[in-house]
């Protein structure tokens, strides 16, 4: 009798030792970290000992291995540094540009729904224009603004950047602001609110995991946008143009060098952004 | 019994008529001709099948919605003019609480654009939850509560600016069945106590009948008065009731009443 319990209880434990794993939050957690941990750590190896080289028929001097590049970084530090210190401030002010002025676009267009339906059109088609395109048509637009190189190719970079947030900042704000609960502006009204309170009360904090929304998408995509519009600028700084000069000049590990700047950049801001979303949004989860 | 006190006539309708214009641009009337008057105090039903217009007429009350035709008066005073003063609380189909407010902040809402101080928003706050019995969840965020629960913030934000009028859109209608019997003590008791006028929107014929007063049903197409049940069951009512032969006929002649027979 008492040994069937037992028997009974080992079956158990057996049977959900799997699902156990499988339905654990800590389990989970630890997952989402060592997983991709564990790949990269693969990549790496893989790319040291050159068995990815041989796979993608490439030698080292176009592909060099990690700790070479790693080597480079360290020696041409102060430069790497200076470049990307332009593109990260090319991203981030226009980022932070841009998304106040589409969000004030969403907010105007709230306002007037009728006309701002059609206002988004526009802002979307906007949206559809591909950096490459725009940047020497900025850069022809700024020509004039500063006698100094740097300061008219930053101007024009910016310029590009605040496009691409802006219009993303818009289209996702104003369903922010608009996409309420149903009832939840009648509910208002029975209060006798004005559309100044419904908006302070309602439509501004309904927008903010929007914002988030916008901001997931055009974090890297800002930072795309001040790499590729550095290809065309007239002056020379910047991780983007780096790259492309390097690779110019054949200098491919020092190409190399850049793009692993790129890589931190992208991905340092996008823990940021998730960091303060996090925070932010500790209420809305 | 305790009716007969106060027989004085708070919410006047006259000849209201209510028409929209559908998709195909044709007049489609949702009330026609609907003379109604609620007595102060009062706990009213407003019965009827979907399409019966009643969610409109609740919406006219409240100056949700333009009447086309005739008018609606709450002590001489046009709805829009009771809306202002905060005299209405409207509990709607869905609980409609804001997600980054907690519960406590979602009842103090209201309070709010009526300038209240912090002080005051506290201490109504805590007197509504605990009277729907949401005290100890009074921190929570709207999404950690049940569905019930939503509803009874619901509820307890709406009495919060001591409304005059309680108008209720069909709110117990998306519970089940022990959740709504719940409800419908609480509701009854809170009425009870606070002594407001009640105007009820609901489509189940015994809840009609257990709350109210007078029950209005209502019949479709278009949405008109077809009669007005007085329900004399004893108060304070209790769940026994409903056993009873009376409240069984009382059922019948309701579902009765529906023009063109039982529905």
């Amino acid at each position: 009798m008492a040994d069937s319990v037992v028997y009974q209880k080992k079956i158990k434990r057996k049977k959900s030792l799997y699902s156990r794993i499988k339905e654990s939050r800590k389990c989970q957690n630890i997952l989402t970290v060592v997983l991709p941990i564990l790949f990269g750590l693969l990549i790496f190896v893989l790319w040291q000992t050159k068995v990815l080289h041989a796979m993608m028929h490439t030698d080292t001097f176009t592909l060099p291995v990690p700790t070479r590049i790693a080597k480079l970084f360290g020696e041409n530090m102060s430069d790497v540094l200076a470049n990307m210190r332009s593109t990260v401030l090319v991203a981030f002010i226009g980022l932070i540009a841009g998304s106040i002025i589409g969000y004030l676009v969403a907010v105007i267009a709230s306002i007037f729904p009728n006309m701002g339906k059609g206002g988004l059109n526009i802002i979307g088609a906007f949206a559809s224009i591909p950096v490459i395109a725009l940047a020497p048509v900025m850069n022809n637009w700024t020509r004039n603004i500063s006698p100094d190189a740097n300061t008219r190719s930053t101007v024009a970079k910016i310029l590009v950047v605040m496009l691409i947030a802006a219009a993303d900042m818009c289209l996702n704000a104003y369903r922010g602001l608009t996409e309420l609960k149903p009832y939840s502006e009648d509910l208002m009204k029975t209060y006798a609110a004005s559309g100044f309170t419904i908006f302070v009360k309602l439509r501004l904090p309904n927008s903010v995991p929007y914002i988030f929304t916008a901001l997931k998408v055009s974090v890297p995509a800002s930072i795309m946008t001040a790499i590729v519009s550095e290809y065309f600028a007239e002056y020379i700084i910047g991780v983007g143009r780096e790259i492309r000069e390097n690779i110019v000049l054949s200098q491919y590990s020092i190409a190399w060098v850049y793009i692993s700047a790129a890589c931190i950049i992208g991905i340092v801001s996008y823990i940021i952004l998730m960091i303060i979303q996090s925070v932010a949004l500790k209420r809305y989860h | 019994m305790e009716m007969q006190k106060n027989t004085q006539e708070e919410i006047v309708i006259r000849h209201l008529g209510v028409t929209f214009k559908d998709n195909a641009g044709n007049d489609v009337s949702a009330v026609e001709n609907v003379s109604l008057n609620i007595n102060k105090g009062e706990f009213i039903s407003l019965l009827g099948p979907s399409g019966c217009g009643k969610t409109t007429l609740l919406r006219c009350v409240a100056d949700l919605q333009e009447p086309t035709d005739g008018e609606v008066r709450i002590e001489g005073m046009t709805p829009k003019e009771v809306r202002l003063q905060h005299k209405f609380g409207f509990v709607f189909q869905q609980p409609v609480l804001f997600d980054w407010r907690t519960v406590r902040k979602n009842v103090e809402l209201p309070l709010e654009m009526m300038y209240q101080s912090k002080k005051q928003r506290y201490e109504q706050a805590d007197k509504m939850l605990e009277m729907v019995g949401l005290k100890d969840f009074a921190n929570h965020y709207p999404r950690q509560l049940s569905g019930g629960m939503q509803q009874r913030v619901n509820i307890a934000r709406a009495l919060g600016i001591r409304p005059d009028i309680l108008l209720m859109d069909e709110p117990f209608s998306a519970l089940d069945e022990f959740t709504k019997e719940k409800l419908h003590l609480d509701l009854l008791r809170i009425w009870r106590e606070t002594n407001k006028t009640v105007l009820f929107v609901t489509h189940n014929i015994q809840e009609a009948v257990f709350l109210s007063d007078r029950v209005c049903v209502l019949s479709p197409h278009p949405g008109r008065l077809s009669a007005i049940i007085d329900i004399d069951l004893e108060r304070p009512r209790t769940l026994q009731m409903k056993e009873t032969a009376h409240f069984n006929e009382l059922v019948s002649e309701v579902r009765n009443s529906f023009e063109g027979g039982s529905v």
